[in-house]
């Protein structure tokens, strides 16, 4: 059964990829460290492979395409949600997966990011999923140890989340095939987050129209030169937005003195079925988890299955996880 | 050491004289011996053909950081007293922010006892202005200065509180040395690894933006007001900045400022995003900043340069961009850098670039001008105006590595470095080339 549905997606694969130069692309590419030049073609081919993961995914035994890999998920930094879903992805591929769970304090210098890394180079892992706080972690160790494994960034500090940019554009592409002209309005606080800088650099590629909006302390400087309308005032942004995503605040940036008061906040900025009524008609939520009830988003709109798409984005980690291991390791494979 | 050099053929540049033209130049027993239009070698000496060839006071450095005391890993007064050499300096001013700090007379008398066994060309002292580098309790300033301090500087650790930096203006003053400002307000920078700007931005970098510098010119020249005391504002980065002196020294106040040859060189356009070897302090500002600092060094307003040589292992620099070390080596590129910068371009003449690294930096510390002149101390830098080479930090003098400037081709370079009479440093490819070429 397992090998007769590996060998069924493995043809359905093989369909995908034939004549593709995307393909080839991905697999030169070696590592994912960020969004920032991910070309429309390669794009295409993700979303096409995530889609065929998902379906795949229904499908309870395990596929075999990544079979005699191992996988290393080093997180410096906890995200249970994030490691679970590149651990079910891995595995639903048949490669092994470690986990290595470090906590921040004994690790913070890059030496020993990298050597980390390297004693499980020298155990001949293939691929390494790592989370740090600091921005360009991933790119140390893809530059220190890159001809020898491949890198998987599962966010560094402030810079990039490419697989959470990747979900949401799936999530996204689900509702809507063709972002060109859409509208996509990214709301909080841009500055300290990782996820919407790599779904500013998918959306601009896809031809959507970026509009962020946060409290001035909360935006970073020479924004607007990355593309991006920037907004003060959550009306302007969500106005005929098609897509909302909605971005977590960090409980300390109060008492970091980036905002007055949560509450503050809140009324400026959370996102509720009344202010809804300005966006599109078919708008969606995001929101890249775990939400703050109540904050960002009210209850209700968090739960409302019409408006909000966070439990997709959930389940579609896992696919596009998937759909980043096999196109960036698929010929590693034994 | 009755070892005779002589020089045939040289363009001897010598700015404090206003000198400029070629002459033979003899050096023996330490001193410059001869100089003329014409001389006849004898037996004694070592004949270099100079011709072509740019002949100049050694160079002086005003900004090194040299380590030695404590951090020795990253440099120690041989190896960067001889990376200076290759630099073509013959004198360098070495910060105080060692470990210790020197801010006590027996750290000085240490550190002067070791610059006596280990340095190759002269290496000049700077003390703390505070105890423990910490901005509140003045040194011994005068205790300093008479054992052979130049200048007193926290550097880095900017004093935050203006009410020490008027007593340290007001008590310097007993010593008729320089203080020397590291103009940095640390609320504005802290956490920061770039200047703020469009790539900070997009890279999920923390910026650092130009008030942390432009903010602490503009306070501490209300101090220099306040107290008349002279006072030396060092890298200096920002187009603000150049103008906030500007207009101090035409209000008459005893201001001199410095350049680094990277801020001069390169600004955030230049920066390979997540390189640690771009990351410095003051940061590398923008095109506009580059543009007013060469403006400013062409009309006076920034007065030397200076290298900021700040030398780091390579695993305090091969690290994520937020934890690496602040600093960049400069020795044995600056004057290459600013050759390419400042005279190839044409915004000065060769003149004036020699006098930002001679004569100028010994009037802000009030040191003997260096000149060339028969009976003087022979220190001498002789430079290759057109010699193109490769950088390579790895085959350098110097224990650290960290440039940005590594494998970059340049042009013009010193060749041979003269401390006291004596050869300090010269480059070999390049001299028996010459000879064979010649």
């Amino acid at each position: 059964m397992t090998s007769e549905l590996t060998s069924n997606i493995t043809n359905q694969l093989k369909d995908l990829m034939r004549g593709r130069s995307a393909a080839s692309a991905w697999r030169e590419r070696r590592h994912l460290l960020d969004t920032r030049d991910l070309t429309k073609e390669e794009l295409d081919l993700f979303i096409e492979t995530a889609a065929l993961f998902k379906r795949a995914h229904e499908h309870e035994p395990p596929l075999t395409l990544l079979t005699g890999i191992t996988v290393a998920n080093i997180f410096y930094e906890n995200s249970t949600r994030t490691r679970s879903s590149f651990e079910i992805a891995a595995r639903r591929l048949g490669a092994d997966v470690i986990n290595l769970d470090t906590k921040a304090s004994s690790v913070t210098k890059g030496e020993t990011i990298v050597d980390t890394a390297r004693q499980l180079v020298s155990m001949r892992v293939g691929a390494v999923v790592q989370r740090h706080s600091a921005a360009g972690s991933a790119h140390l160790v893809a530059r220190e140890l890159g001809r020898s494994v491949q890198v998987i960034n599962a966010g560094d500090g402030w810079h990039a989340h490419p697989t959470q940019g990747l979900l949401d554009l799936f999530t996204m592409t689900e509702v809507r095939p063709n972002l060109e002209g859409a509208k996509v309005a990214i709301i909080g606080d841009i500055t300290h987050s990782r996820v919407a800088r790599s779904n500013i650099w998918l959306l601009k590629t896809r031809g959507a129209h970026v509009h962020v909006a946060g409290p001035p302390t909360l935006i970073p400087p020479a924004m607007e030169q990355m593309g991006v309308t920037v907004h003060q005032q959550l009306e302007p942004a969500i106005e005929n937005a098609d897509f909302i995503i909605m971005l977590r605040l960090q409980l300390e940036r109060q008492a970091q003195g980036l905002v007055p008061s949560i509450g503050e906040y809140r009324r400026l900025y959370r996102l509720d079925h009344t202010r809804l009524k300005i966006a599109q008609a078919s708008v969606k939520v995001l929101h890249p988890g775990p939400v703050n009830r109540g904050i960002e988003l009210t209850d209700e709109l968090v739960d409302d299955p019409y408006y909000s798409l966070i439990t997709t984005q959930i389940t579609n980690g896992v696919a596009t996880r998937m759909a980043a291991l096999y196109l960036l390791m698929a010929d590693q494979a034994i | 050491m009755n070892e005779s050099i002589l020089f045939k053929g040289a363009t001897v540049i010598d700015p404090t004289s206003g000198f400029e033209g070629q002459q033979d130049v003899r050096v023996k027993d330490g001193i410059v011996a001869a100089m003329h239009a014409n001389l006849t070698a004898d037996e004694a000496d070592t004949v270099i053909a100079a011709r072509g060839l740019w002949l100049t006071p050694g160079l002086i450095d005003m900004h090194t950081h040299l380590r030695d005391l404590g951090q020795k890993d990253k440099e120690d007064l041989e190896s960067g007293t001889k990376a200076a050499a290759a630099g073509g300096f013959t004198t360098v001013v070495a910060m105080a922010n060692t470990d210790p700090p020197v801010d006590n007379s027996s750290t000085l008398a240490v550190l002067l006892a070791r610059i006596q066994e280990r340095a190759v060309i002269e290496v000049l002292p700077i003390a703390s202005v505070t105890k423990g580098l910490q901005g509140a309790e003045l040194t011994n300033m005068v205790e300093l200065s008479d054992m052979g301090a130049v200048a007193f500087s926290d550097d880095g650790m900017c004093i935050a509180n203006l009410a020490v930096l008027r007593r340290a203006l007001e008590y310097a003053r007993l010593t008729g040395r320089r203080i020397i400002s590291h103009a940095e307000d640390k609320d504005l920078s802290v956490g920061g690894s770039l200047q703020e700007c469009c790539g900070t931005s997009s890279y999920g970098i923390k910026g650092i933006p130009s008030a942390s510098e432009t903010a602490a010119v503009a306070r501490e020249i209300e101090i220099v007001r306040l107290t008349n005391a002279p006072y030396h504002f060092t890298h200096i980065s920002c187009a603000a900045s150049v103008q906030l002196i500007d207009r101090a020294k035409q209000d008459g106040l005893p201001i001199t400022a410095d350049v680094t040859p990277h801020h001069l060189a390169l600004s955030v356009d230049d920066i390979e995003p997540f390189d640690s070897n771009y990351k410095m302090k003051p940061p590398l500002r923008l095109q506009s900043d580059q543009a007013a600092l060469v403006a400013g060094l062409k009309d006076g307003t920034i007065d030397a340069i200076a290298t900021d040589h700040a030398p780091h292992t390579r695993m305090e620099k091969e690290t994520v961009l937020e934890d690496a070390a602040v600093g960049v080596i400069g020795l044995e590129t600056a004057f290459s850098i600013c050759y390419e910068k400042l005279v190839a371009s044409g915004a000065l003449k060769p003149s004036h670039l020699v006098e930002l690294f001679t004569t100028k930096p010994a009037q802000i510390l009030s040191l003997p001008l260096p000149t060339l002149k028969v009976g003087l101390p022979a220190n001498i830098t002789l430079i290759d105006p057109g010699h193109r080479w490769a950088y390579d930090p790895r085959s350098g003098a110097s224990k650290s590595h960290n440039s940005p400037f590594a494998g970059r081709l340049m042009t013009g370079k010193a060749i041979l470095t003269v401390f006291r009479g004596k050869i300090v440093y010269r480059d070999d490819t390049y001299l028996s080339s010459r000879n064979n070429g010649a």
